[in-house]
């Protein structure tokens, strides 16, 4: 028995390495076509307890069965994990990944459209299945991406994709996920390093005005949605579509919730002001100040999608360590988070990252098993979908990872890993590079030639 | 002794004959209409006169003749010519010298700002630089051939303000560009320029103005700035010698080129013009002084107000300044989340900045002050008298304003103090100047009064005694008592003890007009009385409420008696400051942290990165900064410093081969393709943050670089992080020195913006080219020194000299080896290039930076011989990285390339350590290996692993103690050591937030206390006069 799954192993592993080199791209993984069972490893489900030496079974892409003792139904792929480690696919929960290739080629950059109020543009619908950052971020236990469009005010719908696929639409796990809005920035900046930088005034007014631009949309998609709402009625006239104000109508019934990306501690103020006003529910994504209003975050509810720990102070005066320590504070405070990264057009290709932010909240206090909590079940449960992926449950999804460690920790291997049940390519543009030249060297007798 | 009294004889002789034979009013211009010939002959007596600070008359007589004091004394006579000024019970002091002087801006025409000394604008906008005409310097912000005088136009508005200020004379100064051009010292009078101007070409001017990073024109960055001028001195050097050989053999050589700028600076070097460096910032003080020392210059600072913030290494310089006064006033405190957007840099500064000139002045530096930038010029004496309230001595205060001032521009011949024989400006006022109450009355200019308080020929202020002739022959005599400001008189008229305030009392043309209620006399209803003055009396009319009309008239009695002044208590803002410490804001220290003589580190995990590998429980002994032995159970002196580290890691400290920290105006120099002649060097902000937290990840040296925008960029500077030294003492002497190269996008600026498409090279194929021809250009450069120095002594002195070029003199140290390539590079292409063009000439490249594709390459890297320094795992930012792979590193290490991960970043160089760790994870590498590449690797690259880099006997300890493996990213840094002085504790660390956030509470709370306290005093609330509002200059 013991030495069926060794074999399967080495097996996987071989084929594994074989695809690599020959694979001139990777291919999305077919559907899981029979059991697989994880057997000998440590489980940590993360929403309950962690169990060594366990079995984890999981069928056409759900997880049927987590223990030491499950029966496996016959047919069942068995794959020896002992000393190994299974945890749920981290998320990454604030990303542009799919809408941008190369952030300096205009022609690859999608995630900005043209004008303020865009609340009718769809994230999902300009993903790029082909992305050469899809399976770099995959490769390090990454399976799941919010991706986030960031041009204007209102910015449009994120989608939550699953980063394996051959379509957006195979790829789309939940989408909209949540209506983004970045929210102008409100500190008035005084220099005279900036001779023809606009007066405190002009400053003013600017903001003012942008913070009624976003009333406005509102109040106008309020008035549309009243007004298509009447039609039914009789006498009330037809009113013709508005793609915009019909977009925000799932947001207005609260079924979709608004994402603010705000940091300062007075643009937070005002948007959870403005979220009150206008009864919809808010999720600050960023969230460097939050801290500072970490009181009514938690008796409002209001989650915050952490925009980076690897990121500087904002003001000299604060300690080297505050964006390290905002996690613990919000954990400390009570207030629901989550550890995403810093996201825009150049983090996308340095997604894979996630895990080592997490990691320094966890250096800088925050406990260990909440960190891991931060990139996989917090995520899931603030973006909505806790109830299929985040952690290893049985009925969830079987979107996890097999590692020989802690994936938190930078020199840990990612060995394995699944999403819906389907087993994941985890070669990439860079391991075929790294691959190709190792044989120049090779060639050149400067390497070894491998076994 | 004797040379002085020779020196007053012959003062008192040229002044005596200057009475016998008047030269007065020579013109040339011809008199149309009448002459006009008043006598300009004045006798000022009976006043208190401050002749020179801390000398007092305290009742004189000055004598004023043709614009020119002839005496000055408590025994003088009037002349018999004189006319007779009575100022008894004012004060004569020497007319004030406004040292900085701009001319008001004109108001109609293209909006011009007054620019401020060494302002940039960055922004993105195209400068329009006018043009110089004629054979002027290539550079359109090196002009030193103009003169201020040329374009100065008295304003009447403009000059009333500086009346009112006690300002008589100034220094004309010109304005915009780089070298600016000659000030002129003129009187701050109307009239002909021919007759204001004292003397013109008193200096030149210098600042460090420079364009923005898109700007076009050379400079646009304060390293290039610095690099214009130190180039445009070597050319005025060039031109002397130049003209000297040619002129001795015009014969058979081209002559020179003519170059108005360059003529113009030859007094200049020379030192028969002094310099004037205005600058923006206490370390652009220092770097204005090196320029002083490298030239020989003579001259003087025009001052920023942060001096205080580098107050040792400023003091040492012994260079005079001018003082701006222009503390800052208004900080946005108001609400707790306004607060924190004000840096504690800001809230000290706003509290010592009124204490910067005392602390000048007790370092011995001779100190002026200047009205240049404040916005509103009224401020001025709130602000002087607020620094004397502080501490600073009234003496020097009224010096700076005088005869020290005058000595700084060297005119303390004619101008500063009241003695016989000075120019005849004086101040007129009512009390001592250093006094809130106290006005200025008049200013006497060219020995011409001109009123600043307006003074009617009688006033009608003071108690007279009057009498009024009622329409029914009763006669009243009362006392009617006049006070306050002219144009807001009040009064009171007191009547058989009935005393009655009066509703009006107001001079008109001479004639005084009084309104007030009779119903206390028996007249119901208004009086109205008016009356002509008269010296010592009045006399008028009045009307009764019945209209019945009636006479009056009143006899002066007395003076008001003034109120005897309160002892006032010094309100919050005078009280003095305490000297920030450095660098200034949170973080700062009193001084630098010890070097303890023993330092003995106990039971750590030690990873050397030497051949000693990693040391399990072992000891680490330093003496002075040294390490002396590594190994187990070692003992050191009673008197060691001795740190349990059980439980804990060391290494080396981290170095960073690719940092941009701390470089103020700018890291790229990016308006030309070649700027080797440009020197980070010269550029480090000792007090940028960045340092400090990068301390806090164990990083203890970093290799600053220039930036990325041309093939040939600047110098570098490797620096150790000595948070709390000035600027100099980071810069690590050891390191070769190196310069910048980049190839590929960025110095073809294919990511600048669609604009961007005309400046050479825009391909890899003329990146390639451009390079290529600036060697030749150096190898040609140094062929025609070689034969120039070739020449016979006498042939050589007659023949026109080459002449000394900053850039190819940088260019040609790399060609011999003495100068280390750090070339920016990713596509495999452009690195084999570089390595063939170097081959060609015949030297090695440094280090290949960012090196992306070097794994492409690595065979020919390593045959070269160059190190290569890259990302852990950047890629895909831009095109040319998309095949940029995390094992990059890895497999050149592999094939024997000695790598280097970098930062490029201040927010990854916190976190070296764990970019090392990415070296095992992509590719393989040990732990040990892993490390090296963030210790001892950089440290061979930057050819200074003779001294760091390493945990061995006789290298530097530089250390950092680590709570676990320096590659977990659970670890964090404890401690950061650096050559055995301790720069970083997390410990301090936690005690220094709480006295931060101390500091920062105490001084809000005295902000508003301060706001609070004027309030009451009923001053304005004026926003902003500083003309800086919110101004952070280092953040």
């Amino acid at each position: 028995m013991r030495l069926t799954h060794t074999f399967l192993a080495v097996l996987f592993t071989w084929v594994g390495f074989v695809s690599a080199i020959v694979a001139s791209d990777q291919i999305p993984a077919p559907p899981q076509t029979r059991p697989i069972a994880l057997i000998g490893g440590t489980i940590h489900t993360l929403s309950g307890a962690t169990i060594e030496d366990g079995i984890l079974l999981f069928e056409n892409g759900k997880i049927t069965a987590i223990g030491q003792n499950v029966t496996l139904p016959d047919n069942t792929r068995k794959i020896d994990i002992r000393g190994k480690h299974v945890y749920p696919a981290l998320i990454s929960a604030n990303t542009v990944i799919g809408l941008t290739e190369i952030n300096a080629v205009r022609a690859t950059r999608d995630f900005a459209e043209v004008g303020q109020i865009n609340p009718n543009v769809r994230a999902e619908v300009a993903i790029n299945p082909d992305s050469e950052i899809i399976p770099v971020t995959r490769a390090n236990g990454i399976a799941l991406a919010l991706s986030v469009p960031i041009g204007g005010l209102i910015a449009g719908t994120s989608a939550l994709i699953m980063l394996d696929g051959w379509t957006w639409e195979e790829m789309t796990l939940k989408a909209p996920v949540g209506l983004h809005i970045r929210w102008p920035r409100m500190q008035i900046v005084e220099s005279r390093y900036y001779i023809r930088r606009r007066s405190p005034e002009e400053q003013k007014k600017e903001i003012e005005k942008s913070l009624k631009r976003i009333r406005q949309a509102f109040a106008d998609a309020r008035a549309y949605w009243k007004a298509k709402q009447a039609e039914a009625r009789k006498g009330i006239p037809y009113h013709a579509t508005d793609a915009r104000w019909e977009a925000m109508i799932p947001v207005l019934k609260g079924d979709v919730p608004v994402f603010v990306h705000a940091d300062d501690i007075l643009q937070i103020q005002s948007a959870i002001e403005w979220a009150t006003m206008e009864k919809v529910r808010l999720v600050i994504v960023g969230g460097y100040d939050s801290w500072r209003v970490a009181d009514v975050l938690r008796e409002k509810d209001i989650p915050v999608i952490i925009g980076g720990v690897h990121r500087l102070p904002f003001r000299r005066w604060e300690p080297y360590d505050t964006p390290f320590t905002l996690a613990k504070k919000l954990y400390d405070a009570g207030v629901k988070f989550c550890i995403a990264t810093g996201g825009g057009p150049f983090g996308a290709a340095h997604e894979r990252n996630l895990p080592y932010h997490a990691a320094t909240a966890a250096a800088y206090g925050l406990p260990r098993e909440e960190a891991l909590k931060a990139v996989t079940l917090y995520p899931a449960e603030i973006l909505g979908v806790a109830d299929r992926v985040g952690s290893l449950e049985v009925g969830k999804d079987a979107t996890l990872i097999v590692t020989n460690g802690d994936p938190l920790e930078i020199t840990t291997r990612i060995e394995m890993e699944f999403i819906q049940g389907r087993e994941i390519d985890l070669s990439s543009r860079h391991t075929q590079l790294y691959t190709k030249y190792k044989q120049k060297y090779i060639q050149k007798g400067l390497l070894p030639a491998e076994e | 002794m004797g040379r002085m009294y020779l020196r007053s004889f012959f003062v008192g002789l040229f002044v005596f004959l200057l009475l016998a034979f008047p030269v007065t009013g020579q013109q040339t211009k011809p008199i149309e209409g009448i002459r006009e010939n008043t006598p300009r002959v004045h006798a000022l007596i009976n006043a208190r006169i401050v002749t020179a600070p801390g000398q007092i008359i305290e009742k004189g007589t000055v004598v004023i003749r043709d614009g020119v004091i002839v005496q000055a004394g408590a025994n003088v006579e009037p002349p018999a010519d004189a006319r007779i000024w009575d100022y008894a019970g004012k004060t004569i002091y020497p007319g004030f010298i406004e040292p900085y002087f701009q001319p008001a801006q004109p108001r109609k025409g293209p909006q011009q700002r007054p620019t401020p000394s060494g302002s940039f604008s960055g922004s993105r906008q195209r400068e329009t630089m006018p043009q110089s005409i004629g054979p002027a310097h290539w550079n359109p912000r090196v002009h030193p051939e103009r003169t201020a005088l040329k374009t100065y136009k008295p304003d009447e508005k403009q000059l009333k303000t500086y009346h009112r200020l006690g300002f008589t004379t100034a220094l004309l100064v010109p304005q915009k560009g780089i070298f600016r051009g000659s000030s002129a010292l003129i009187h701050l009078k109307k009239g002909e320029l021919n007759a204001i101007t004292i003397q013109k070409d008193v200096a030149q001017h210098l600042t460090f103005e420079r364009g923005g990073f898109r700007s076009r024109t050379y400079p646009g960055s304060l390293m290039g700035a610095i690099a214009l001028i130190r180039q445009t001195f070597l050319d005025a050097r060039w031109y002397r010698d130049a003209w000297n050989a040619y002129r001795l053999q015009p014969h058979g050589q081209e002559p020179p080129e003519v170059n108005l700028a360059l003529e113009a600076l030859q007094p200049v070097i020379g030192q028969q013009q002094p310099v004037v460096f205005a600058v923006e910032n206490e370390r652009d003080f220092l770097r204005a002084h090196k320029i002083f020392k490298e030239f020989h210059l003579k001259g003087w600072i025009k001052g920023s107000g942060y001096e205080y913030r580098l107050l040792t290494a400023i003091r040492d310089t012994r260079l005079p300044v001018i003082l701006p006064v222009n503390y800052p006033q208004k900080l946005k405190l108001d609400t707790p989340e306004d607060a924190l957007n004000v840096s504690l840099q800001e809230l000290q500064h706003w509290e010592a900045a009124p204490d910067n000139a005392r602390w000048l002045a007790e370092a011995g530096l001779p100190i002026a002050f200047t009205t240049h930038e404040l916005k509103k010029t009224d401020q001025f004496w709130e602000n002087v008298r607020l620094s004397v309230k502080r501490g600073l001595s009234p003496e020097i205060a009224l010096a700076a304003l005088t005869t020290q001032a005058a000595r700084i521009l060297g005119v303390e011949d004619r101008l500063g103090s009241v003695a016989s024989g000075k120019l005849a400006n004086l101040v007129i006022t009512d009390g001592d100047i250093f006094d809130q109450e106290t006005q200025i009355l008049d200013v006497w200019i060219a020995g011409e009064r001109i009123e600043v308080q307006e003074q009617p020929p009688v006033d009608p202020r003071g108690i007279w005694e009057a009498h009024f002739n009622l329409p029914d022959g009763t006669r009243i005599t009362g006392e009617l008592e006049i006070k306050g400001k002219l144009n807001r008189l009040q009064g009171k008229l007191t009547v058989q003890d009935q005393t009655i305030r009066l509703d009006r009392v107001y001079l008109e043309f001479q004639r005084l007009g009084l309104v007030f209620k009779g119903d206390s006399l028996g007249y119901a209803g208004f009086l109205r009385l008016s009356a002509s003055l008269l010296p010592g009396k009045f006399s008028g009319k009045g009307e009764l409420p019945d209209g019945q009309p009636f006479t009056w008239e009143a006899q002066y009695l007395k003076p008001v008696p003034e109120k005897p002044k309160k002892s006032k208590k010094p309100t919050l803002m005078e009280q003095p400051a305490q000297l920030p410490p450095f660098p200034p804001g949170a973080y700062g220290r009193k001084s630098l942290p010890e070097q303890p003589e023993y330092i003995l580190v106990k039971n750590a995990t030690i990873w050397t990165s030497g051949p000693q590998g990693i040391l399990e429980n072992a000891d680490m002994l330093i003496k002075r900064g040294k390490i002396v032995k590594l190994g187990q159970n070692l003992s050191a002196p009673e008197d060691a410093v001795v740190i349990d580290a059980t439980g804990k890691h060391v290494t080396p400290g981290l170095i960073d081969a690719h940092s941009h920290s701390g470089i103020d105006g700018g890291v790229n120099e990016a308006t030309q393709a070649v700027t080797a002649e440009v020197r980070i060097q010269d550029v480090i902000n000792s007090h940028h943050i960045a340092f400090y937290r990068e301390l806090a990840g164990g990083l203890t040296m970093s290799n600053l670089l220039h930036g990325s925008a041309n093939p040939i960029g600047g110098q570098n500077a490797v620096v150790k992080l000595r948070w709390g030294a000035p600027p100099d003492e980071f810069l690590y002497r050891p390191a070769p020195p190196g310069i910048k190269f980049a190839l590929g996008e960025n110095v073809k600026q294919s990511n600048w913006g669609d604009q961007f498409t005309t400046r050479y090279p825009q391909t890899r194929m003329g990146v390639e080219q451009i390079i290529r021809d600036r060697f030749q250009a150096a190898l040609d450069y140094k062929k025609q020194w070689e034969q120039y120095r070739k020449l016979p002594k006498k042939i050589r002195r007659r023949t026109i000299p080459p002449r000394r070029d900053l850039e190819l003199e940088t260019l040609l140290e790399i060609l011999e080896g003495k100068r280390w390539i750090h070339s920016h590079s990713y596509r495999q292409d452009e690195i084999l290039m570089l390595i063939r063009v170097a081959e060609e000439f015949g030297f090695t490249i440094g280090v290949f930076q960012h090196v992306l594709e070097g794994y492409k390459i690595a065979e020919a890297i390593q045959a070269h011989g160059a190190g290569a320094s890259t990302f852990s795992d950047w890629w895909a930012y831009k095109f040319e990285v998309y095949d940029a792979i995390p094992y990059n590193g890895a497999l050149m290490h592999d094939v024997g390339v000695v790598v280097s991960y970098n930062s490029d970043s201040n927010e990854l160089a916190r976190r070296l350590n764990t970019e090392a760790a990415k070296a095992v994870k992509y590719g393989g590498l040990s732990p040990e290996e892993a490390l090296k590449l963030v210790t001892i690797n950089p440290a061979r690259q930057l050819k200074v692993d003779h001294r760091v880099g390493s945990l061995e006997p006789g290298k530097d300890a530089d250390f950092v103690i680590w709570s676990g493996n320096p590659l977990s990213t659970y670890t964090i840094c404890e401690q950061t050591w650096i050559e055995g002085r301790k720069y970083f504790d997390r410990e301090e660390d936690l005690q220094m937030r709480k006295m931060v956030e101390k500091e920062r509470a105490r001084l809000i709370q005295k902000y508003l206390a301060v706001q609070k306290e004027k309030k009451k005093k009923g001053m304005p609330d004026k926003p902003n006069p500083s003309g800086r509002p919110g101004y952070r200059p280092h953040e």
